[in-house]
């Protein structure tokens, strides 16, 4: 991977990493921004700029591509890249998890 | 009938907030904006006041056609544009949530655009100001014949105008980024 891909990406912003971790399955902006909702119990909005300019970031630097339009929405889906991305991003969030409860890390 | 008013009112590249406010204002008075003419020319249209959420984002034309349709889905009336900016608004009741009136969630967002405006806005104007109506100046000041002293006031005019727009916007938005920095 690109150091610079990992300079940007890891660690990612919170919104950031839901809208990577949303796009596993297609998904268009507004979806993103619903399932987000919906999964943080309304707790984390991501804003339409914010979802606009991390999904533009996002295809740009090849995490993310475009899969198909339905009526006027573009569909996202993570890509290789940003598959590898996440899992950098999950394995930290596990360390950093589990090392706040004291566990033992088992690399 | 309805009735329509146009109003002239500057504000910089740095005063997008005070412009949101403003608009803002304007509706809740009974006025909202139909569209801009650059550089400062406001239409309204008389309406009912209202509690409206105006907001602006800067793309400077690169926008694609993804772009309307994310602010659409979620409420954002699109008004128009103008030099590079873009116009929102939202009724402030349809909300379900506080921070649904913003069009930004998190500070890197607003970072980028303060950095996007800063980048091809504040940057352009400081490289017409020292390679353009700087060094004329100084030509006009140092060939003191009476035909360039027209000339001479005139790049004087402009270097006031420049230099006062650079500082005032290059402060306000250094201080725009440090307050999002900071929260």
């Amino acid at each position: 991977m690109d150091q610079k891909i990992k300079r940007i990406y890891v660690p990612m912003t919170e919104s950031g990493f839901y809208i990577l971790f949303c796009l596993q399955q297609p998904q268009h902006g507004y979806g993103i921004g619903q399932k987000v909702k919906q999964m943080t119990g309304g707790e984390l909005i991501i804003s339409a700029g914010t979802m606009y300019g991390t999904l533009a970031k996002m295809e740009k630097d090849g995490l993310i591509a475009f899969e198909r339009e339905e009526e006027t929405r573009r569909l996202y889906q993570i890509t290789e890249l940003g598959k590898e991305v996440l899992q950098l991003e999950l394995k930290r969030i596990e360390r950093l998890y589990q090392n706040s409860k004291g566990e033992e890390i088992h690399e | 009938m309805s009735s329509k008013k146009t109003v002239i009112r500057f504000f910089t590249i740095a005063d997008y907030e005070e412009e949101e406010m403003w608009l803002h204002n304007q509706h809740k008075n009974g006025w909202k904006l139909l569209k801009m003419t650059p550089p400062c020319f406001y239409v309204f249209e008389k309406c009912t006041p209202a509690e409206v959420a105006y907001r602006l984002d800067y793309k400077n034309n690169t926008e694609t056609g993804n772009y309307f349709q994310i602010f659409k889905d979620y409420g954002w009336e699109y008004i128009g544009r103008c030099i590079g900016w873009l116009y929102f608004r939202k009724p402030i009741t349809e909300m379900d949530s506080e921070r649904d009136d913003q069009i930004f969630s998190d500070n890197e967002s607003r970072l980028d655009m303060i950095d996007h405006v800063i980048k091809t806005r504040l940057l352009p104007i400081l490289i017409v100001f020292l390679c353009c109506i700087l060094p004329n100046l100084a030509r006009g000041v140092e060939t003191s014949e009476p035909v360039t002293t027209v000339f001479t006031v005139f790049f004087l005019i402009m270097a006031l105008l420049y230099l006062y727009l650079i500082l005032y916007c290059g402060l306000k938005l250094r201080k725009l980024r440090e307050k999002y920095r900071k929260d």
